[in-house]
């Protein structure tokens, strides 16, 4: 009912043997599902009752009710346990149940990337781990789901499930894990898996993004002065730039602007430098105009050029508080007028820009 | 915009409509019993497809009535079809098929403790601390669910059972520093959610928040040569992202900072010309959720022969400014 990316064929044979195969198919699912409802009306908690929901979430991953079905036999069990048992017999029992759920899933993950409910599904059971697991066997559990994630990132970088997913572990690692140093070397060990992920595919604004995050924590988290967030801010524009030696990018661009919001006065309190100077903030924005001026030498097409030699502009009559006017005016006038020939899917974007800029 | 005058392919309504119609009675293919999960949310955008295809009266209203209050479970909430649990994303459906239906009355009349208890149950289902909002009892968080809550409660005039301020807070939390919105606090932008935080703070009257020239140029760069629009930088297009990221421009009145002529005939070609419905790209399987966006999509563009669209509730105009004018 909302698929994506499925080729279009011609309408189903309607009579014969396919039609009666379909109906088949049918019925044995339905079959399925009608016994797995009555099952859980009956509160018949049972392994029988485990084993057809997993063959009900086989064929169907997206029945999102079947899940909360397996949730409750889940509970079930955990509860069972806990009555019939030695502490450390519980633990361990409760460890393997979940880690055979965890198992499940797998496949499943791996045929439905995309399948909302299964990664719900997961986050719930690793929830559950942390609840009733001592935290040295719950947090070794969350540690394997790191790698989890990164295998899931590997098969789709940009996977936002996934990411979504690495970023929610790392959280409650961290929470786990309540010595500051290992936070620390969590935090160092993302930024490096960020890094990895750009290096392999420039083009993944999803590595990126995590990156500006991972920034801000590590230098909060080291208490960074000044000095040191200045000199993390030097890396980044030398690395964004060497990147941008193929200029057509967009993902890279959108970095690019994420930094240049530390030469804003309006955003500059949520980045990685906010108190820079207004003085510093003038050199710096008009290092980075000199430098994207050198980058059109060769690519006078790429409209991401001017709109960014724009954007500075704009900002540096933002920094000293004024609208720009005279050469400053000219010249963005100048960079509007290849904008619009280059870009005319966003005419109406840079017709308003001129407009403002006119007023 | 005038974009239907422009464009070389014609809409073929007649077509959609009838794809939309018979949905129902493919009760002999597989797919139909494996989507039941979908359902509620199905007659939402079948129905909403028909409303701006200029044929209202496309499903059998009693049926529709009927088949809604049967999803509905104890807590008050709605489940995607009769015996499902309970969720935000249908309950919303729900509400806002009723609303289209103008028969949110039968609530009170036919279903379990009235409209109350309907908002009881989105109510319950915030969080305290952060504002946010789960899609049901088991905890997922996802800022659509926020939206969800704000959309029906707001339909239902019972906005005031929730900490509205905190849901704002919580969805400023979720911005990023290009002026897009994640699914939570620290998440890449992605058009979808864009969609859902920029129409909670129009619901709660807080569009100043946004930082319209940032997320109105984050959206415009969406749009690629083909004319279509992706979700997300370096990603393919989508006749879905019609809606979300066109939505979200109009929200914010920047629709114009996209080709609307390029975007229609993009969202045309995504057309199934013999067996009707609407496929995410051109020459894909159709279905009825890429059908309604797509036909959303065309009217946010003034589609000729299309009726106009709401773009923060995403059903039909009129009957949005007949329940706020009430």
């Amino acid at each position: 009912m909302a698929s994506h990316g499925i080729p279009r064929h011609a309408s189903l044979e309607t009579t014969g043997e396919a039609r009666q195969q379909e109906l088949r198919k049918i019925e044995k699912y339905r079959d399925l599902e009608l016994i797995v409802r009555e099952q859980i009306a009956g509160r018949r908690y049972t392994h029988a009752t485990l084993q057809n929901i997993s063959e009900l979430l086989k064929k169907n991953p997206e029945y999102y009710t079947v899940w909360n079905y397996r949730r409750q036999v889940l509970r079930h069990e955990f509860q069972q346990v806990a009555s019939e048992e030695s502490y450390e017999a519980e633990i361990d029992r409760i460890a393997a149940l979940i880690r055979t759920d965890l198992q499940f899933l797998i496949p499943l993950l791996r045929s439905f990337p995309k399948c909302y409910w299964i990664w719900n599904y997961r986050m719930w059971l690793l929830e559950e781990a942390k609840h009733l697991l001592p935290n040295v066997v719950a947090r070794q559990l969350w540690q394997e789901e790191l790698a989890l994630a990164g295998k899931m990132l590997s098969l789709d970088s940009r996977n936002f499930h996934g990411w979504g997913y690495r970023r929610f572990v790392v959280e409650t690692l961290e929470t786990l894990s309540p010595k500051e140093e290992n936070q620390k070397n969590l935090t160092e060990a993302e930024f490096e898996y960020a890094k990895k992920m750009i290096s392999t595919n420039l083009s993944n604004f999803s590595a990126w993004h995590y990156r500006t995050k991972l920034i801000q924590r590590l230098l909060s988290e080291k208490s960074a002065s000044d000095e040191e967030r200045k000199q993390m801010l030097n890396d980044e524009l030398e690395l964004v730039h060497r990147a941008l030696c193929d200029p057509y990018d967009q993902s890279l661009w959108f970095y690019h602007q994420n930094l240049m919001c530390v030469f804003d006065p309006v955003k500059s309190g949520q980045t990685m430098l906010p108190n820079l100077s207004t003085t510093e903030r003038l050199e710096y924005l008009q290092r980075e105009i000199d430098r994207i001026q050198d980058m059109l030498d060769g690519a006078e097409d790429c409209k991401y050029l001017y709109q960014a030699l724009i954007e500075c502009t704009l900002l540096i009559a933002r920094v000293e508080g004024t609208t720009p006017e005279g050469d400053q005016k000219q010249q963005i006038l100048h960079w509007l007028s290849e904008l619009k020939q280059l870009d005319p899917l966003r005419a109406g974007r840079w017709l308003d820009l001129e407009l403002s800029l006119c007023r | 915009m005038a974009a239907g005058t422009l464009s070389a392919q014609k809409l073929y309504s007649e077509k959609h409509i009838d794809y939309v119609k018979k949905l129902d009675s493919r009760k002999d293919e597989l797919e139909y019993w494996l989507t039941e999960h979908l359902r509620l949310n199905g007659v939402y955008w079948g129905l909403t497809a028909l409303h701006l295809l200029g044929c209202p009266d496309g499903l059998p209203r009693e049926d529709a009535i009927n088949f809604v209050l049967s999803c509905q479970r104890e807590n008050g909430g709605f489940g995607a079809a009769p015996g499902h649990d309970a969720h935000m994303l249908y309950t919303v459906s729900a509400i806002q098929i009723l609303v289209i239906l103008d028969a949110v009355d039968e609530l009170e009349k036919r279903g379990l403790g009235g409209k109350q208890k309907v908002g009881s149950f989105i109510a319950g289902l915030q969080d305290q601390n952060t504002g946010s909002f789960m899609g049901d009892e088991w905890g997922e968080l996802d800022t659509r669910f926020l939206y969800g809550a704000l959309n029906a409660l707001s339909l239902l005039n019972l906005l005031d059972l929730v900490d509205v301020t905190k849901a704002i807070a919580y969805v400023q939390k979720c911005e990023n520093l290009d002026g897009g919105y994640g699914i939570c606090p620290g998440a890449e932008s992605h058009a979808g959610q864009v969609f859902t935080c920029v129409g909670a703070l129009a619901i709660a009257g807080r569009l100043d928040l946004v930082d319209k020239d940032r997320l109105g140029s984050w959206l415009s760069e969406r749009q690629l040569d083909n004319g279509g629009l992706n979700g997300r930088p370096e990603k393919l297009e989508d006749a879905c992202y019609s809606w979300w990221v066109g939505a979200s421009l109009a929200m914010i009145d920047k629709l114009h900072w996209i080709d609307g002529s390029k975007l229609a005939a993009f969202i045309l070609r995504c057309q199934d010309p013999e067996a009707g419905g609407f496929a995410d790209r051109p020459g894909h399987a159709v279905d009825v959720f890429h059908t309604h966006f797509a036909v959303a999509g065309l009217s946010l563009l003034k589609f000729e022969g299309i009726d106009e669209v709401d773009p923060v509730y995403c059903m039909p105009k009129a009957i949005i400014r007949k329940i706020f004018s009430a």
